[in-house]
């Protein structure tokens, strides 16, 4: 079995068996609620598990890097202070994630590699294996075909299912998916060309679904090139809260702040939680300092991490996968999450600046 | 893999009082072996925790070429250097490092050295004085200009009386606010440019201080024709993590932890904020 290759299995037997494999291993999947709403957590029997849902509103980045997350504890008794780094986490399979977090993951892969690999993260991406579920439905609010994020994936899940009613469309993506299909012991039986084209139609037909649009290119130019009106960044930075939640819900945003916090008199503990560059308080130096004290200049340190070609260049995607979660959180009446800021600068239009090079130039 | 965060129990040597809000501490690390092997470069950095408080960084104020301890100077402003200040000889920090870039020092052998500091970033440059001063003799002239709010805010005082007897030193100091022994300039410290000739062609400059007397440095070293690659700064901002992860001390898609905190002006002029 290849990674790449293509099964047709059923749906129920699927099911059955992962369900059993989920006794002795943890599954998380989407869950209906009490109150009707649809959210990620670990099944302890599959009785909860809904396939009525698009998605889960609070990113599923929290199963890497959770909103609060001990980094070590420490105790302070006797001469010299004991530290002890946060226990192991335990392999888990991810269940029915939708193809806009699996890109998340990807980004959050790259932006914690590196010279500095964060083995906090890794120690968790390490231990998950994720089983994606291609969309057949888009939300209102979704808008991943602009962003490379969906609404099914080539690549970066272990196993992605397309759902074709009574049978699922299996992908292998790695091999631990290839292992974990094993373990399943099922019936498979290879994909079929029109099994292929059964895909393709139904995932056209979410794709002419997607009402919020994000045709980014001119905003990248604009933002990388510094041609935004410094008036437009003002009038968002007036409409904008500073609320974070876009930062929070973001899949690709992964800032975080550092807190030590007494537990007892003698026991601590450092925690990372999550942070947003959209508070006054995340560049405020102790000497009073801060570079970005106003709105403005947050708003605009967003979308340039977001959409600079600097960035894309550096992560080798922007910083945006077209979830629309943003959309859905925006208190600012929807006038500064991404599809709302990439549709106000393409229609305000790019302003001539002189570039560094032509000033060099000039001279 | 190696923990990121995890700091090394180090133990306070040594508290030597600057001024009336700053002190510097010798550090050496509990573990014998770490503690041996330890290296730095001029211009990196630490991030020195007091555990129950919280994390900071500083940078390097002592010679990298002395092994087995190192310097750092703390200006008491915030939770973390105010519980510093409290501490004394024999307790435990925790210690991340050594972090950052360094300041380019081989690469400018043979030429004239200029240093511009104000107040308290006259440490992070001793990290770059000391080992010139081990090596004297590859480099040119050797100017110092240091400027301080008032005679006693000076950092490092018996030092500069050291250096102010060299033969092989410039040394001008300036203060804004003069009391009655001083003798020296008075007035920002860009207002010591006009006290020394320079051989523009042959020098690198490396400044750290306020953002506002960098600016200002840097703009008069434009004026007297420096290229952009010889003037060297570090830039600062909050900062948490220290490798490159937190967000906090992004400029554009620059990290001031990984990709600095030492900047040519060259590099600096492009970066979207600053």
């Amino acid at each position: 079995m290849p990674t790449g290759a293509k099964f047709v299995v059923e749906k129920q037997a699927f099911l059955k068996s992962l369900e059993s494999i989920g006794k002795k291993n943890t599954v998380i999947g989407p869950v209906l609620m009490d109150d009707g709403e649809v959210t990620f957590e670990p099944l302890k029997s599959f009785k909860k598990l809904t396939f009525d849902y698009v998605n889960d509103f609070d990113p599923l980045k929290r199963f890497l890097t959770p909103a609060k997350e001990n980094l070590f504890t420490f105790n302070l008794e006797g001469r010299k202070p004991r530290l002890k780094a946060a226990d192991d986490v335990k392999p888990f399979i991810l269940f029915g994630v939708r193809s806009c977090d699996v890109q998340g993951f990807a980004h959050m892969d790259g932006f914690f590699s590196g010279a500095y690999s964060d083995d906090y993260y890794w120690r968790r991406r390490n231990n998950m294996t994720i089983i994606s579920m291609a969309c057949n439905k888009p939300l209102p609010t979704c808008f991943c075909i602009c962003c490379n994020g969906g609404p099914w994936l080539e690549s970066g899940f272990d196993l992605q299912l397309t759902d074709f009613g009574d049978r699922f469309l299996i992908d292998v993506g790695s091999n631990k998916g290839k292992k974990l299909l094993d373990s399943l012991k099922l019936k498979l039986v290879k994909a079929k060309p029109e099994d292929e084209e059964n895909r393709k139609k139904l995932m056209q037909a979410c794709d002419e679904q997607m009402q919020p649009t994000a045709y980014l290119a001119k905003a990248c130019i604009m933002i990388t090139n510094n041609r935004v009106r410094e008036e437009l960044w003002q009038e968002m930075g007036d409409e904008c809260f500073s609320c974070g939640g876009c930062t929070h819900v973001c899949p690709c945003c992964t800032c975080f702040d550092v807190q030590d916090c007494m537990i007892d008199d003698k026991n601590g503990v450092r925690f990372r939680c999550w942070d947003s560059c959209q508070y006054a308080g995340f560049t405020h130096e102790a000497s009073g300092h801060n570079p970005r004290v106003k709105a403005k200049e947050r708003v605009k340190r967003r979308f340039y991490h977001k959409l600079s070609y600097a960035y894309i260049k550096q992560d080798g995607h922007p910083g945006c996968v077209g979830c629309g979660r943003c959309i859905t959180v925006c208190q600012a009446f929807n006038l500064l999450d991404i599809s709302a800021v990439v549709k106000r600068l393409r229609r305000d239009g790019a302003i001539e600046v002189e570039t560094v090079e032509q000033r060099e130039a000039a001279k | 893999m190696e923990n990121l965060y995890l700091p090394q129990l180090s133990i306070i040597d040594k508290i030597v009082d600057e001024t009336s809000d700053t002190k510097t501490f010798t550090i050496h690390f509990a573990d014998r072996e770490y503690n041996k092997k330890f290296r730095f470069k001029s211009g990196q950095f630490v991030e020195a925790s007091v555990f129950g408080v919280g994390e900071a960084p500083f940078g390097f104020a002592s010679n990298p070429n002395r092994h087995g301890s190192f310097d750092i100077t703390v200006r008491a402003v915030g939770a973390v250097t105010r519980a510093m200040h409290d501490m004394k000889k024999g307790d435990v920090l925790g210690i991340r490092a050594p972090l950052g870039n360094s300041f380019p020092l081989k690469e400018v052998k043979g030429l004239d050295i200029l240093i511009v500091a104000g107040g308290i970033g006259l440490p992070p440059l001793k990290s770059l004085i000391d080992p010139i001063l081990d090596a004297r003799k590859d480099f040119g002239r050797f100017i110092i200009l240091y400027g301080a709010r008032t005679p006693a805010d000076r950092v490092y005082k018996p030092i500069l009386e050291q250096w102010s007897k060299r033969k092989d030193i410039t040394l001008l100091q300036t203060v804004d606010n003069p009391d009655d022994g001083w003798s020296e300039h008075v007035g920002v410290v860009t207002t010591l440019f006009e006290k020394i000739k320079l051989d523009v062609k042959r020098t690198v400059a490396y400044t750290c201080g306020p953002p506002i007397m960098i600016r200002f440095v840097i703009q008069d070293l434009l004026g007297m024709g420096f290229p952009e690659d010889r003037i060297i700064s570090t830039l600062e901002r909050y900062m948490k993590c220290g490798v490159g992860k937190c967000g906090h001390c992004a400029i554009g898609h620059k990290y001031i932890c990984v990709d600095g905190p030492v900047f040519s002006y060259q590099q600096i002029k492009r970066l979207p904020e600053r």
